[in-house]
């Protein structure tokens, strides 16, 4: 390697908080040759994004680079560059690709002239000249009718052209260096896939050195060539990717890949490893490592002396003391790691316990369930006295669930399963169909459902910062519940409370704290406890750990297992994340614009047949397997709109699979794979399976 | 309320006065707010003449105040054409217009919130139609409203000693309550509107809870701020307010110590004779009304930082 | 688009009928009787009472009062005044309106585009030095009461400068009142004009620029800014062309509203500097206990008001690319 394209050495990055200059970033080190891909992994706080500006040398007013570091880019000392200097560097030779494309483009601009103002800005290049060298580059990020985009403003395109539009701007100057921060993250798995793939194309035929920063190790393992591990604002570990994954050298890499269930894991197997502890607050770091709090191979070295970056050879890198007797043996995945290091709860159960599908009472059945907002006329329909059709979010929907049981649904934003569980629990009124809990039928809208029905369903929701009223402590969180719907007196539910906040694994003075003395992790866990203060049948979970950091998802998920475990209730499960939703449930049901395609154990749906639909899905997961570089089925265009459905199969339009007019034209029939397993679709099952592959690692079938 | 909840709110009351108190202008206008209403509560002990219209004095004298050498002498406002001390007067006309605005924002704030958190929280045809309503008053300038209602009232003939006479006497201040009830319930609606979504209050919903447990207890203490605010607010335009409807004749009648009515008094061919007259009670409103403007735009920053 | 159209203007129709029930109702159904009050009070005998009474068609069901009021009133047909010796109160409200609104444009004139400058700075400023000396100003002597900046206004410039020799010099622009004859011509009225429409100024020039300077602050912090600084276009283009774009959208609005504040600061405004003008006409006629006229008065200040915020909702509208669809 000559002049590397970047070369970072020694960085540190501090903010002012009141008066004080907090170090964020610390001994921050980065290589990067022209043509390579290099991937910054980090949990929310670990700094990421702050390189990114860092390197673009576009920090707030309360940020700074301190000196002593060096941010050399293609030979050039950044640092000393005056503003003009640094304008013309924006201007072709380095990019960034934002977070949120939506927010990145400027509202009251058509798309076409703002990035026509990116080529002026570069080469002075201007009319019909850079419309065409943009309708070029909007032709190479495959947006479909590139002049039509480019006359349209941002709110008219949906999330994934945006983001395209985004990338098209980054790329139109050719820029040496390109940083992308999290540009899929908000997207769905599918559009997800189909960016990913849009960008591995788009750097095979480059020369561009590409930074990609990401929370998600799947994406990194898919697309980066070497991976930087950050935690707290320090590198932990640098590896090429393929190293990393199998034979991780710092106990926090150890920790966050083996907290990722892999596909086709089951609770019924094993409970996830997860790390114990948050991560620690910039403001009050000790002198020892910022990892040694929550690693599993702290020695009292650790807590004193910081351990410095040392380099492994073959371009690895790890900070740590005792790097070298780091290894997966050493984690013990049967146990569920208490939250507190200091703290076992009683609860340490033997897994694999078994549920059985058939046997199991039928605690819930959903009978063509329907909910259909009606739209507000517009004044052509008013004048020309027609009702316009309404937007069918859930659209007959059947569905048992027995008792103990998790059913895990999944699909797209937009297809409905959001409103499908605010049905059933009664945050909405459904417009049709049945609910019965228990063989009773159960009313429409919580407001006339007796206070039994109540404290039989209750729920945990995606964003635990707002779960909590922020004014109510812990205990007065607990104690209502208690009181309300199990007619507690307040000495009984004193006594409760400790023993819920006991059971979600967190010490008994929590009781006392208010939600914003609580961490993410923390709060969801007493989200938790509330839910089965009624003693509940059944807790919808809506995405319950989608905004929770990888490191403290897998707590949770162990702690629903756990509590499903010794309580028998049942869940209803959704998320977008397959592999989560994999490892919880028992049964899996697949929706799409408003109704289900696809019902099946969950052992069952990650292998043919599946559903076309089930099978983009279960493709498009960026698997945290450097040797697992799939073929993707690709699901192009975006979700139809549920006020004009497709007619036929609804999948019809974005179908892979499609064999032709019948499924325009006729509703497909449900097809019995076997029992307990079916999938709605015009093609025949055999057809199916011969057609498809299974996207599980050989050794895990079977 | 248990001790832990008692002793957050108390630290966060001392972080709220913290940043209020920390920006230099919030925290000189909440000084002078503060002088202004010891004034307004011991009016009585500090003024030097207790009645307002003791007329024995000697007219237009001109103040005999010497702020060099500290000093206020027998009037330090003079005394205008009548002989009537200003001092006195502009000392005893504090209390009528912190009671009547203070009074009026107090009875808005309470009437709008609680109409507005209902409005928010139930939606449906009463949100909708009283959503309509509110619109509608707002469309009226508050000051053309406060005029006419302050004429009409006042004109009307009651019983002297009577509750309507009672009331009409107090007519500016009720004006006041009645104009900023729509007002604050919009702001509480459109708080509420926000806080119903978050998902606890969804929680207390799936509990069964009762409407006024979810409005009272899970979403009104998160409105606070918003209505601590819009509370700052609404009393800087009643004292405003106040004062402009006593320069009109439409506050107080003459011969109250009215700050607003002094000024009018005083203007025109009188000015020339007795300034200091006019002068005094228009630089005490001045005054006063910059102070509360900047405690409110303090409050609003505080709250704002809070959060 | 066509339903925004349609939702704002039945909004329009409404808000339109409710406060006319309102204004109605208030000088109607208040305890005591308006007939009286006209008469003059107590001393007021019997037989006058009834005439008032049946001449006002005061003797119908409320809710026909009211159809025939607000149909007489959109008719263009507004009654006679009793205070100002019978004339028309229709022709007295145009008279006086068409002073208003010069007062008002003059005023407007000057603090939209200064307000605005101010704002900007402000904005763009945030916390450093010329922000803390705008904000301060707009807070304090900007938002005094409209009679106290009056009265300063005219005790200093026209009471001591008016007099002075540089005033003299400079010949008709400083008066020594504003109280001009009610049919003045434009031309006429400009040397009367000039401090009562800067002590309006004052007035709109903390609400707008206040609101601008938010606006700002607020588009500042937007991602685009981001994505414009780093595609390497200058500091100026970044101002104009993103940020401002966005920054000002809503100003329309607020210079909508600014209007409503407009009409009752001018009240005192036009009370204070003897200037005839609606305001002044309508204390008046409170004064002298007109209730029709006073009725006629608000209603046209509701329909000015309402008819601007139409005006700026359909100017957001066309300006905003976000509301096309919706």
């Amino acid at each position: 390697m000559t002049t590397p394209l970047l070369d970072v050495e020694n960085l540190t990055i501090s903010y002012r908080i009141g008066k004080r200059w907090i170090p964020a970033v610390r001994d921050f080190h980065l290589q990067l040759a022209p043509g390579h891909v290099v991937g910054l992994v980090g949990e929310s706080g670990s700094g990421k994004s702050t390189v990114a500006l860092a390197l673009m040398r576009y920090l707030s007013s309360n940020g700074r680079v301190e000196s002593g570091g060096r941010l050399a880019f293609a030979g050039e000392d950044l640092l000393s560059k005056s503003a003009a200097e640094m304008r013309s560097i924006w201007a072709r030779r380095v990019k960034l690709v934002p977070q949120n494309a939506g927010a990145a483009l400027n509202p009251s601009l058509k798309i076409g002239a703002q990035v026509i103002e990116v080529l002026y800005a570069a080469m002075g290049i201007g009319g019909a000249e850079a419309e065409q060298a943009v309708l070029g580059m909007f032709h190479d990020v495959n947006l479909v009718d590139p002049e039509k985009v480019a006359d349209r403003y941002p709110h008219e395109l949906s999330g994934g052209m945006q983001q395209r539009v985004v990338i098209a701007m980054a790329l139109i100057t050719n820029p040496e260096l390109l940083i992308l921060d999290e540009p899929t993250t908000g997207l769905d798995v599918t559009t997800e896939a189909v960016i990913l793939d849009l960008v591995r194309g788009l750097m095979a035929e480059r020369d561009t050195g590409v930074i990609y920063i990401t929370h998600n190790l799947g994406v990194v393992a898919q697309l980066c060539e070497r991976v930087l591990v950050l935690y707290a604002g320090e590198i932990m570990e640098e590896a090429p990717v393929d190293q990393l994954y199998a034979q991780p050298r710092h106990p926090y890499s150890l920790g966050l890949l083996n907290s990722v269930p892999r596909l086709g894991q089951s609770k019924a197997d094993s409970r996830l490893h997860s790390i114990s502890g948050n991560p620690p607050a910039l403001a009050q770091l000790s002198s020892g490592c910022v990892f040694a709090d929550r690693c599993e191979f702290v020695i009292d070295k650790c807590r004193v002396d910081k351990p410095p970056l040392e380099q492994l050879g073959d371009g690895r890198a790890v900070r740590c003391f005792r790097w070298e007797e780091v290894d997966a043996s050493f984690l013990d995945p049967s146990v569920e790691t208490s939250y507190q290091s200091s703290f076992h709860g009683d609860g340490e159960e033997q897994p694999g316990r078994q549920i059985d599908n058939e046997v199991g009472d039928k605690l819930m059945r959903v009978t063509d369930l329907k909910k259909h907002f009606p739209v507000a006329k517009s004044l052509g329909d008013w004048l020309r006295g027609k009702t316009p059709a309404p937007i069918r979010a859930v659209d007959g929907v059947n569905l048992t669930l027995g008792a103990g049981q998790t059913l895990g649904l999944v699909g797209e934003s937009g297809s409905g399963k959001t409103t499908l569980s605010r049905l059933i629990i009664g945050l909405q009124e459904r417009s049709g169909g049945q609910l019965e809990l228990l063989g009773m039928d159960i009313r429409n809208s919580v407001r006339e459902r007796s206070p039994d029905v109540l404290s039989k369903l209750q729920m945990v929701f995606q964003n635990p910062q707002n779960s909590l009223n922020p004014y109510l402590s812990v205990r007065q969180a607990l104690r209502r519940p208690l009181v309300k719907l199990r007619d507690m007196t307040p000495a009984q539910a004193e006594a409760e409370v400790s023993e819920l906040l006991r059971r979600v694994n967190l010490r008994e003075d929590y009781a006392d704290r208010f939600p914003d003395e609580l961490s993410g992790g923390e709060k969801q866990r007493v989200v938790i406890a509330r839910a089965f203060a009624s003693d509940p049948d059944l807790i919808i979970c809506d995405e319950p750990v989608s905004a929770l950091d990888v490191s403290v998802q897998s707590a949770v998920l162990n702690l629903l297992a756990r509590l499903q475990e010794e309580h028998g209730t049942a869940y209803l499960f959704i998320s977008h994340d397959l592999a989560v939703v994999g490892y919880l449930s028992d049964v899996i049901a697949v929706m799409y614009l408003g109704q289900l395609f696809e019902v099946g154990a969950a052992s069952d749906l990650f292998q043919p047949p599946y559903h076309p639909y089930t099978e983009a899905l279960v493709s498009a997961i960026p698997v945290a397997d450097p040797e697992h570089k799939a073929e993707r089925m690709l699901l192009h265009d975006v979700l139809p709109s549920a006020q004009h459905l497709p007619s036929g199969c609804r999948f019809h339009t974005r179908c892979p699979r499609k064999i032709g007019a019948v499924c325009e034209e006729e509703a497909p029939p449900w097809r019995e794979v076997d029992a307990g397993h079916a999938i709605r679709c015009h093609i025949p099952l055999e057809e199916l399976s011969a057609q498809q592959r299974s996207f599980l690692r050989p050794e895990e079938i079977g | 309320m248990n001790p832990s909840s008692f002793g957050r709110q108390i630290a966060a009351l001392r972080r709220f006065a913290g940043v209020l108190l920390r920006h230099p202008q919030s925290a000189l206008g909440t000084a002078l707010v503060f002088f202004f209403l010891f004034v307004a509560v011991f009016g009585a002990q500090l003024a030097p003449y207790a009645n307002p219209n003791d007329q024995s004095h000697a007219p237009r004298v001109s103040p005999t105040m010497d702020i060099g050498a500290l000093q206020l002498g027998e009037h330090p406002f003079g005394t205008d054409r009548l002989g009537r001390d200003v001092y006195s007067r502009v000392i005893l006309g504090a209390g009528s217009i912190f009671r009547i605005a203070g009074l009026g924002t107090l009875i808005s704030v309470l009437v709008g919130s609680a109409v507005g958190l209902y409005m928010g929280y139930r939606g449906g045809w009463f949100d909708e139609l009283l959503g309509r309503v509110i619109d509608a008053l707002l469309a009226i300038p508050a000051l053309l409203l406060a005029l006419v209602l302050v004429g009409i009232i006042r004109n009307l003939d009651f019983e002297i000693g009577s509750w309507q006479a009672e009331l009409a006497d107090n007519v500016v201040l009720l004006v006041i309550a009645v104009l900023y009830v729509p007002v604050v319930a919009r702001v509480a609606r459109s708080s509420a509107l926000d806080i119903k979504t978050r998902e606890f209050v969804e929680a207390a919903e799936i509990r069964g809870e009762p409407t006024y447990y979810i409005i009272f207890r899970e979403i009104l203490p998160s409105v606070i701020p918003a209505l601590v605010v819009e509370a700052s607010l609404r009393f800087s335009y009643a004292i405003f307010l106040v004062a402009s409807l006593g320069f009109l004749g439409f506050g107080a009648r003459p011969p109250s110590p009215d700050w607003g009515l002094m000024v009018n008094e005083n203007r025109g061919g009188f000015y020339q004779l007795t300034p200091w007259a006019l002068d005094f009670p228009a630089l005490a409103i001045a005054i006063l009304v910059i102070a509360v403007n900047l405690m409110s735009d303090g409050i609003r920053r505080a709250v704002q930082k809070g959060n | 688009m066509l339903k925004f159209l349609r939702r704002r203007f039945v909004f329009f129709v409404f808000t339109y009928l409710i406060s006319s029930l309102m204004i109605f109702f208030l000088l109607r159904v208040l305890p005591g009787d308006p007939a009286r009050v006209i008469a003059g009070g107590r001393e007021a005998t019997v037989e006058q009472v009834a005439q008032i009474r049946s001449e006002l068609g005061l003797n119908a069901p409320v809710p026909q009062q009211y159809v025939n009021w607000l149909g007489s009133f959109l008719r263009g047909d507004w009654g006679k005044t009793i205070a100002f010796r019978g004339a028309d109160n229709r022709e007295l409200i145009t008279q006086r309106s068409i002073n208003s609104a010069r007062l008002a444009l003059v005023a407007l004139l000057l603090s939209v585009p200064l307000s605005l400058v101010l704002g900007i700075i402000a904005g763009l400023r945030e916390n450093k030095l010329p922000d803390v000396i705008i904000s301060l100003l707009t807070l304090s002597v900007v938002s005094l009461p409209e009679f106290v900046t009056g009265l300063f206004l005219i005790n200093i410039v026209a009471l001591r400068w008016g007099r002075s020799e540089l005033a003299g010099a400079l010949g008709w622009w400083f008066p020594s009142s504003s109280a001009v004859p009610a049919n003045a011509s434009f031309g006429e009225m400009l040397p009367a004009l000039w401090l009562p429409a800067f002590a309006a100024t004052l007035v709109l020039l903390a609400y707008i620029s206040r609101l601008t300077r938010a606006g700002v602050i607020e588009e500042l912090k937007r991602d685009y800014v981001r994505t414009a600084a780093l595609k390497g276009i200058p500091y100026r283009s970044v101002i104009l062309r993103h940020v401002l774009r966005n920054a000002l959208l809503p100003t329309v609005t607020v210079i909508a509203i600014s209007i409503t504040w407009l009409i009752s600061g001018l009240v005192v405004i036009e009370y204070v500097f003897g200037f005839p003008g609606l305001g002044s006409l309508l204390i008046a006629a409170i004064e002298r206990r007109d209730l029709l006229l006073v009725q006629a008065i608000v209603m046209v200040s509701v329909t000015v008001i309402l008819f601007t915020n139409l005006f700026a909702d359909l100017a957001y509208a066309a300006l905003n690319p976000r509301i096309k669809l919706g």
